[in-house]
């Protein structure tokens, strides 16, 4: 410890402290442009210019070290003077055009000029009169308003690893900008927006058009992934105009990624349904809620009436935990049904259930500090910079800060693969295989692969000598994290992958060693919350198993109502359709017809119901065989919690009023169930909030960190609030659970598939589904800014093939199966496993399911559907 | 007594007063019969608020919304956006003024970084409704082209002159050229 005084306080800090973190930790703010919490000092602004009381010296606060007595003045008539100097020399070049710059009203060095003294110089001024470069759909980069701190270049650098722009020239001439002059080519996700402290990089999309002062700023939480960024909504006249962060600001730190930062025009266009609709002679025709909700209400009371499992419900997993609780306690107690599913099913169900029985949790053990600090990290099927950006931000951080091992076991390369000190390809299909054969030589002691051991990888095209390395290095990592993603809980053989994963972990003592664990990457804002809330068939509230009659009784006295039994998910929905026996479905948001392939067939299925009732911000293809169709609310026009993958519960704002007479989803219900003369003891949305923060006392709303900065010129706050909210899994209870699970059999394990990949036909490939940083889902193809980013999507080839045949980018190819065929635009790409080619799932459109077997197939342990990727012949177009 | 008594009955306070009257009789009048005779303002005169082009025929305003800001009545709304004609340069898609609200202060004019507004010396303006007297952008530009000279030697003896030719890169501020995209 050392101790020193700041403006006559004293204070004690530990050794190598900066001065700024010490007048911080005194309460004494020292304003600063280029100092980021996050970045490493670099102490090239000149504003944090602090006197050393004994020295006479300035000296840099952000980068000079504190000693033993050192008397720091972060005020005096020298440091004023130093500060001038600085700003007067910052000001010869910074063109004064404050009222046409989009930052002026925001702008530190505006509000360090005004402080210190106004835009008066002693010297001859010289303007630099570059022009804008204009090339990027994005970012306008203007060289003449850069103080050349260097912020942005750094925050690209050192927290996003992306590299995508840097200083260009030398001395007066210094520009920032993408190299070589080029198009900003990037992840566009605008950090460097963010940190500019001037206006020498600005929005595109919303250039010229909002000055700050008039926005109203909201804080609200993302639900385009498990990432739960919080961020600033800033809308004027109840539209959004941008949405930003704050430095430190929740668990993304104020790191957002492009469909965060600029996907928000999907919710206000004008394709939204404004009124609720009802069907009339074969047409949705425009009504008002107190014609229609009567009418549904009592459609569903009479058919649910008729008996148990005669109304099915679906609920997608971006809707907040509330509205999970509602629909389950609606569906269960009200309209006497356990046919229930969530969309979470189809990306996090061969995962979960696993996870349940082992863990009896959904919690991780572990979060991203837990990964930052980790020394190996293992990636199964995971683009964790596409499907959780802020997960991935904090690989490259343990990588390059802590030199952590980072393994990825992937089809093909993602932009982590470079971190990566082995990337192990493995086609579709082989997870269970791998994970069964690496599990075994794990425990088989030996420290390298036997020759027949070998022979078994390579049959499943991972190089044995980076499974080798792999191996060693699970033997000697101490905090291991394994994550995964879409790719692996979406596999055919995702949940037997899973129980090997679950058990490899057991049997290295993971589960019981602090930092080390499963962090499991859901697809969207609130899977996890959607299951713990008990929105699918298998769960009750709190994750109890609703095939239980003990468990289930436990909710019935609460109740005090009789639950149904039975029940099941979207495979026994559609069959209990077509069986006749199911008589209504509800559907809150998620629509089957634009992921499962084979539509005419369900679109067939579903014509058999007396009442199809949609809930959804748009019109789709299952809104247009409804009869009756309501909008809902996006989450931007209403309160809620959502469950974030590090596990924590984080609420929505209101940040723009209700799109025409739309109602949040819990609200319909709650409406509804009253209109049923059944009514929920909950008033409106926070009752039921209070009530669900009542049943979960764990679920309390929780995050990390608060702003760093205050006030408009970069002063850091004085104490960063890191609080230690209960988002993770407790891990004694989590050990009792495993230790039972682990003695359990495991199924048998599926032998290795013998399909060696020189075996492969010359054209043929399989097809994979994979989820792009620019977009999330299907919704944000309604993005006008999302699609200036990315607006087709492109097949992505292996270019060794493209060369070989003369295609280039854009050049269009013949991908045809057994079932149908499509042409598609190429894209070729470096990393893809032997035999794979993959397309963004954004753009699989209905066009493109005709590639996909008529039949549906389900998983049997966990109903999410399979047979995602599939063998496909593609040929060039002549 | 006798003094008061006899100002009761010549009643002297009446003469007092009358002589005040017969004073003014004979005094320069200042009555102006106004509708038929105009009143000569100052140049400083805070009438109705006009925009200004450039000599060539630009309008000035670039759509900052300082105006807006500083406009103590809440009487100013600008909604800005990229010059559909000239690339890359920022102006005011909507400009209204509701001189209902407006309370003359002239703090706007003052604002203004490119001398867009000034005031003029034209204050009969009325209107039926109150729509009537929300203006548009057009309508204070015609005002202003009606009122050139006026709105000139308002910003003249406010000694806000000098910043006059900032659009063309002197002055107070600087902008940049325009760029041509990429």
């Amino acid at each position: 410890m050392v101790k020193l005084t700041v403006n006559g306080k004293e204070v004690e800090v530990s050794a190598g402290t900066t001065i700024l973190h010490a007048a911080a930790a005194a309460g004494i703010p020292i304003p600063t442009f280029c100092y980021n919490p996050r970045m490493d000092p670099a102490g090239s602004c000149r504003i944090c210019a602090v006197e050393l009381e004994d020295s006479k010296r300035t000296v840099m606060g952000c980068i000079t070290q504190v000693v033993e007595g050192m008397k720091v003045l972060t005020e005096s008539p020298k440091v004023h003077e130093a500060r001038k100097t600085n700003l007067e020399l910052l000001l010869l070049h910074h063109p004064l055009d404050c009222p046409i710059c989009d930052c002026g009203g925001e702008c530190p060095l505006q509000n360090m000029s005004f402080s210190y003294g106004g835009a008066d110089s002693r010297f001859e001024s010289h303007r630099n009169d570059e022009l804008e470069d204009m090339k990027s759909e994005v970012l306008v980069f203007n060289s003449n308003r850069c103080i050349l701190c260097g912020k942005c270049v750094r925050v690209c650098d050192e927290i996003q690893d992306v590299h995508a722009i840097g200083f260009i020239n030398r001395g007066f001439d210094t520009v920032i900008g993408p190299p070589l002059g080029k198009k900003l080519d990037c992840e566009f996700c605008g950090d460097c927006l963010e940190v500019c402290p001037t206006g020498a990089i600005t929005d595109r999309f919303v250039r010229y058009q909002f000055r700050p002062w008039q926005m109203e700023k909201t804080e609200t939480t993302c639900t385009s992934c498990g990432s739960g960024c919080r961020m600033i909504v800033d809308t004027e006249s109840e539209a959004i105009v941008r949405i930003s962060a704050r430095e430190g600001l929740g668990p993304n730190e104020g790191s957002i990624c492009v469909v965060g930062r600029f996907g928000y025009n999907a919710v206000q266009n004008k394709s939204r349904l404004e009124s609720p609709h009802f069907k009339r002679a074969q047409r949705l025709v425009p009504g008002n809620w107190e014609e229609i909700l009567p009418k549904v209400a009592a459609q569903l009371a009479s058919i649910s009436s008729s008996g148990e499992g005669r109304v099915a419900g679906l609920i997608s997993s971006q809707l907040p935990i509330e509205d999970a609780f509602l629909f389950q306690r609606l569906m269960r107690q009200t309209l006497k049904s356990n046919f229930i599913d969530s969309d979470a099913r189809q990306g996090l169900m061969n995962m979960a259930i696993p996870l349940v029985s082992a863990t009896g949790s959904l919690r991780p053990l572990v979060d991203h500090e837990d990964i930052i600090a980790a020394d190996m990290i293992v990636v199964l099927g995971a683009d964790p910079a596409a499907e959780s950006n802020i997960t991935g931000l904090a690989i490259k951080k343990a990588v390059r800060k802590n030199k952590a091992a980072l393994y990825l076991i992937h089809g093909h390369d993602v932009s982590i693969s470079t971190r990566a000190r082995e990337v192990i390809r493995l086609l579709p299909g082989s997870e269970e295989s791998f994970l069964t054969m690496l599990r075994e030589a794990l425990s088989s002691g030996t420290t390298s692969l036997s020759p027949e051991g070998r022979q078994r990888f390579q049959g499943l095209g991972a190089s044995p000598e980076a499974v080798d390395r792999l191996l060693s290095d699970l033997r000697a990592s101490k905090r291991t994290v394994f994550i995964t993603g879409r790719r692996f809980h979406r596999s055919d053989q995702g949940f037997g992958a899973s129980m090997q994963l679950i058990r490899l972990m057991a049997e290295r003592n993971m589960f019981a060693s602090e930092g080390s664990g499963l962090f499991v990457l859901p697809e969207s804002g609130n899977d996890l919350g959607v299951l713990m809330m008990g929105a699918t068939a298998e769960w009750l509230p709190g994750l109890l198993d609703a095939a239980n009659a003990e468990q289930r009784s436990v909710w019935e006295t609460h109740w005090q109502t009789k639950l149904p039994s039975g029940g099941g998910g979207l495979r026994e929905i559609l069959a209990g359709i077509e069986a006749g026996e199911i008589r209504a479905l509800v559907s809150f948001g998620v629509d089957p017809l634009t992921f499962l392939p084979d539509a005419a067939q369900i679109r067939k299925t579903l014509s058999k119901l007396e009442l199809l009732v949609v809930v959804d911000m748009y019109q789709g293809p299952l809104a247009d065989m409804a009869h009756y169709l309501l909008p809902a609310a996006s989450p931007f026009e209403r309160t809620g919690h959502v469950v974030s993958a590090e596990g924590f519960v984080q609420p929505l704002a209101p940040a723009m009023a209700p799109w025409g007479l739309a109602l949040s989803e819990s609200e319909i219900m709650l409406r509804l169930a009253r209109h049923m003369g059944r009514a929920l003891p909950f008033d409106d949305l926070a009752s039921l909030s209070s009530e669900v923060f009542r049943i979960f006392p764990d679920l309390r709303p929780s995050t990390r960190n608060a702003p760093y900065f205050q006030g408009g010129t970069g002063e850091i706050l004085l104490s960063v609030p890191r609080t230690q909210p209960p988002h993770k899994a407790q891990r004694e209870s989590v050990l009792a659970r495993v230790a039972s699970f682990v003695k359990a059999d495991l199924p048998a394990t599926v032998s290795p598939a013998s399909v060696s990949s020189s075996e492969r036909p010359e054209n043929s490939f399989v097809l994979t589904l994979s989820k792009s940083i620019n977009h999330a889902g299907t919704r944000t193809l309604l993005d006008s800014n999302l699609m200036a980013i990315e607006g087709e999507g492109f097949l992505k080839v292996p270019r060794s093939w493209a060369r070989k045949r003369k295609l280039k980018k854009g050049a269009c190819v013949l991908v045809s199966t057994h079932h149908g065929r499509i042409s598609l635009p190429i894209d070729p790409v470096a990393g893809l496993a032997d035999g794979e080619v993959h397309y963004p799932l954004h753009f699989a459109d209905a066009r493109f399911m005709v590639l996909f077997p008529r039949h549906l197939s389900f998983n049997a342990q966990s109903g999410t559907q399979s047979g995602q990727a599939i063998d496909v012949t593609i040929e060039p177009i002549a | 007594m006798l003094k008061k008594f006899l100002n009761t009955i010549f009643f002297t306070e009446i003469g007092q007063g009358l002589k005040l009257t017969l004073r003014h009789m004979f005094m320069k009048k200042v009555t102006s019969q106004y509708p038929r005779e105009k009143l000569v303002l100052a140049d400083g005169y805070r009438g109705f608020i006009a925009h200004r082009r450039y000599e060539n025929g630009v309008e000035r305003c670039v759509g900052c919304d300082l105006c807006e800001a500083i406009c103590p009545a809440k009487a100013i709304r600008v909604v800005s956006d990229i010059h559909p004609e000239i690339p890359d340069r920022r102006y005011a898609r909507e400009y209204t003024l509701d001189f209902t609200r407006c309370i003359f202060c002239g703090f706007c004019v003052v604002a203004c970084p490119v001398n867009a507004l000034s005031m003029t010396k034209e204050f009969a303006h009325s209107s039926f409704t109150r729509n009537g007297l929300i203006y548009s952008k057009e309508q204070m530009l015609a005002l202003g082209d009606r009122a050139g000279a006026d709105s000139d030697a308002y910003l003249k003896v406010r000694n806000m002159w000098e910043a006059e030719n900032s659009g063309k890169d002197e002055g107070y501020y600087h902008f940049p050229p325009i760029s041509l995209g990429g």
